[in-house]
């Protein structure tokens, strides 16, 4: 299961598991965001490679017209994905509180 | 338990439900589950992806290690490709030189304790243990 939304404050609420199989549902979703996009992974319970894909392919994008992702509510299991893939460096990381 | 999968991402949350029963049974710890996850979909979606001559179905083999999980996975009627041989991934590149291929294989090599290829009889099986921390 994997949905993909965008909540009332604007915010990118994703959740389930972004997977292989659920990456085009996921890239075609984030090909129609505009500007400085804020992607809340409160519910994100697993994501792979292609997943991870998706949010390279995008931040590049919004990246070049000056805004970028940064992504919110990220639980260890899937920062220790980001750690591991250098993603740390390249977004805005929020962790989860929890 | 070991089960055959079609050659479609379709069948992920197939092999989801598999490591789930796996997981239930054996009584492994859940914090082990990711990462097992992790490991079996980008090994099954590699083989999927590269070894297009093959019509045959992946089979996968759940199994209890004495530290914790033993997974297989075997491809039949391939090309010799050893996943453990494929290129490193520069994770400290700039945003503008990341590209997201070869991600996958790089963080299975390493997340997984241990990992080993063995290829016979146009028969290509991978085999990753994850172990109890």
């Amino acid at each position: 299961m994997f949905e993909i939304e965008i909540v009332n404050d604007g915010t990118v609420a994703v959740d389930g598991r972004l997977d292989a199989a659920q990456a085009v549902k996921a890239q075609a979703f984030l090909d129609r965001v505009e500007g400085q996009c804020v992607l809340d992974l409160a519910k994100l319970e697993y994501v792979s490679s292609a997943g991870l894909g998706v949010l390279l392919k995008t931040h590049k994008r919004l990246m070049g017209a000056g805004s970028g992702i940064k992504l919110i509510n990220v639980n260890n299991h899937i920062h220790d994905i980001f750690r591991y893939s250098g993603f740390d460096k390249l977004f805005e990381i929020v962790a989860s509180s929890d | 338990m070991q089960k055959k999968f079609k050659r479609s991402f379709d069948e992920l949350r197939n092999i989801v439900a598999m490591t789930e029963s796996v997981f239930r049974e054996e009584e492994l710890p859940p914090g082990l589950r990711n990462v097992v996850d992790l490991a079996t979909e980008e090994l099954f979606v590699n083989m999927v992806t590269y070894n297009t001559e093959s019509k045959e179905d992946i089979l996968i083999r759940m199994s209890p290690h004495e530290h914790g999980l033993e997974v297989s996975l075997t491809d039949y009627d391939v090309e010799r490709f050893d996943p453990t041989s494929a290129g490193t991934v520069d994770v400290d590149a700039p945003l503008h030189e990341r590209t997201p291929g070869g991600l996958g294989l790089y963080l299975v090599m390493k997340m997984v304790d241990s990992i080993h290829y063995e290829y016979r009889n146009r028969q290509s099986k991978i085999t990753f243990i994850v172990n109890r921390k």
